[in-house]
């Protein structure tokens, strides 16, 4: 691990020349105030300046909205070839923020566990990521210091802290990384991690929303209040519209499908993206739905986050705090103020 | 044996057919595997029986519904072809107005005046009672959007033709716009059909810059309640709430009942 101090402009060049010569994503203005991660080009405008968290996280570019997973094809003699789809080309992905990174080191425990996602792996295994630390929450919308994000920087190759004085501290964190900094003339800096220590404690205290509880309380009360009116309370405005689990840096669930050739032999397995706040979600063969109602399946949605995965993986709340869900509900329904409303309710 | 394919159609634009008749592509592989024996659009014969009947348009007249139940009755699997069909689309908004006073609009007083006294042109009254297909026979499968979607027909041909049953989940449009990475036009300080509307529509007009006018008619969870209430927080007041309801979803129950 090493350490650099560099310009403003000095890194925006550094983006820039990797652009030229790779597939790199970064976040871009789009629409009237939101942000996509866009692939971009050496002559692109590249602002590290504040930015929202961008409509969908950069999961997105690990597992795509709709991908194809594998073509098949039977023969004459009942012999079935199967060609898997993997994409394995080297993509970069920079100006992740802490919370988004944290999902993906979430995403990447989800995907190992059992059976390893060979389309997970083969993406993520091609894929460098630089990550740019937050000195101020993004909106009124994060919660990222509640949840343990915000200072997460594990699965970045090469992470950004702005210091005082305006430069931009780097921090090389993997092989990976050595390589994407090849050659760079920047000023290396001794006292690297007395400095990201600086930025860290000049940060506004509290950073962004702050429960009312601690991180393994809350697990316990939110696992204690299976029945609650909590979860009618909020879903009376509810669309089961699942944007909040579509938009979510954490929400891995998909659907695969195949999709025949009108020559009834060959075809394409595919899948795409799903949610358990969609309302078929939960629906077996024989048309049984396990979660008809949409408390049942907020409440599922709220305990994956903070009961089941956390134990299942013992790396925390399965939600890193990026507000997205709240922010982008078009009934800002949000997973904090449901979480808030559990722990005064057992309060009571 | 090929399965036997039938095209009708009642009060619609014909654009469904045309949307159709634009996958050019696959539609002549599809063709080889099925026997087509009406088509409005391309030829014009009557077989006894169909296997699959596609019918496009809404039902107006006492004929009409004569003439669908005949349909209905020879035919094993029907389905509802584009938002006429499916939900009434725009012309179920002159359920709401007395025949007389839109045939003086669009033809003016003295022609209104003239024919409202002339038996021949009774039947004209009756066109004020837009209905979709379910409100009067059976619909087995409903390819919704005006137009339809050309991949979701062919996922339903391909999925009859393989004797599996086609989905369509019952995804607000929303979803669409999650998997193109939209903007809410909320965003925006618009308000949108989508959260109350059948996704699948690929989220088209809202990737285009516009919003969701709920062509594709409402879901069967739809929130309706929250919805209005989202659009009251938007300054929009009741009457265009109400019209905006009744642009494509006139002849659905919810549309009659804001
Ligand atoms: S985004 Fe909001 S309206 Fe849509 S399913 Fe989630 S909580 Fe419900
Ligand atoms: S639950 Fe909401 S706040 Fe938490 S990670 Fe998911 S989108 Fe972000
Ligand atoms: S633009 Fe309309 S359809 Fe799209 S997310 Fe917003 S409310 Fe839903």
């Amino acid at each position: 691990m090493s350490y650099y101090l560099a310009t403003q402009k000095e890194i925006v060049d550094w983006i820039r020349r990797l652009a030229a010569e790779n597939r790199l994503y970064f976040p871009e203005k789009h629409g009237a105030a939101s942000y996509r991660f866009t692939r971009v080009g050496p002559g692109s405008d590249i602002q590290f300046d504040h930015y929202t968290p961008t409509v969908v996280p950069p999961v997105k570019l690990l597992v795509p909205a709709r991908e194809e997973l594998l073509h098949f094809r039977t023969d004459a003699d009942g012999k079935t070839e199967v060609q898997p789809s993997l994409d394995t080309s080297f993509r970069i992905i920079a100006g992740v923020r802490s919370c988004d990174l944290k999902g993906i080191f979430l995403m990447d425990l989800f995907f190992r566990e059992g059976v390893p996602d060979a389309y997970y792996l083969a993406r993520r295994e091609n894929t460098a990521i630089i990550g740019y630390a937050c000195n101020t929450p993004c909106d009124e919308r994060a919660f990222c210091a509640a949840v343990d994000s915000l200072d997460h920087t594990e699965g970045a190759d090469v992470y950004i802290t702005p210091v005082k004085g305006g430069d931009l501290l780097v921090e090389v964190k993997t092989k990976l990384g050595e390589k994407l900094t090849d050659g760079v003339d920047w000023k290396p800096c001794e006292d690297g991690a007395a400095r990201r220590i600086g930025a860290v404690t000049a940060r506004p205290e509290p950073f962004g929303r702050t429960f009312p509880a601690a991180l393994p309380e809350i697990s316990k009360i939110v696992e204690k209040n299976y029945e609650s009116p909590v979860w009618d309370k909020h879903v009376k405005r509810c669309f089961s519209c699942g944007t909040c689990n579509l938009v979510c840096p954490t929400c891995y669930c998909f659907d695969v499908a195949d999709d025949l050739h009108l020559d009834v032999a060959s075809g394409n397995r595919t899948r795409s993206w799903d949610g358990c706040m969609l309302p078929h979600f939960a629906e077996v063969g024989g048309g049984h739905n396990f979660r008809p109602e949409p408390a049942a399946r907020q409440r599922h949605r709220v305990n994956r986050k903070f009961t089941y995965l956390p134990e299942k993986f013992e790396h925390g709340a399965a939600c890193v705090g990026c507000g997205r869900c709240g922010r982008q509900c078009t009934s800002h329904i949000d997973i904090f103020d449901i979480v808030t409303d559990l722990i005064q309710e057992g309060a009571r | 044996m090929k399965p036997k394919i039938a095209f009708f159609d009642f009060a619609s634009c014909e654009g469904c057919q045309l949307a159709i008749l634009n996958c050019e592509d696959i539609l002549l592989d599809i063709l080889n595997l099925v026997e087509l024996v009406e088509f409005r659009e391309a030829l014009s014969e009557t077989a006894p029986r169909y296997d699959v009947a596609f019918i496009e348009g809404s039902i107006h007249r006492d004929e009409d519904i004569e003439r669908l139940r005949n349909i209905r009755a020879r035919a094993t699997y029907l389905v509802a072809l584009g938002a006429c069909a499916c939900n009434g689309n725009v012309q179920a908004r002159s359920n709401f107005v007395a025949p007389a006073v839109n045939y003086g609009e669009v033809y003016g007083d003295e022609a209104r005046n003239r024919v409202q006294v002339d038996p021949d042109h009774w039947g004209l009254w009756s066109h004020t009672r837009v209905r979709p297909l379910d409100a009067v026979v059976k619909v087995d499968a409903y390819l919704r959007g005006c137009p339809v979607v050309p991949q979701e027909f062919l996922h339903l041909v391909k999925s009859l033709l393989q004797g599996t049953q086609p989905f369509f989940p019952p995804n607000a449009v929303c979803v669409d716009c999650k998997m193109n990475e939209n903007e809410c036009v909320l965003e925006r300080g618009l308000t949108c059909m989508g959260p109350v509307t059948w996704g699948g529509c690929n989220s088209i007009c809202v990737n285009k810059g516009y919003v969701c006018d709920g062509c594709r008619g409402t879901l069967p969870h739809a929130n309706v309640e929250a919805h209005i209430e989202l659009m009251r927080e938007h300054k929009i007041d009741d009457r265009d709430i109400r019209s905006r309801y009744r642009l494509f979803m006139g002849a659905e129950p919810i549309g009659r009942g804001v």
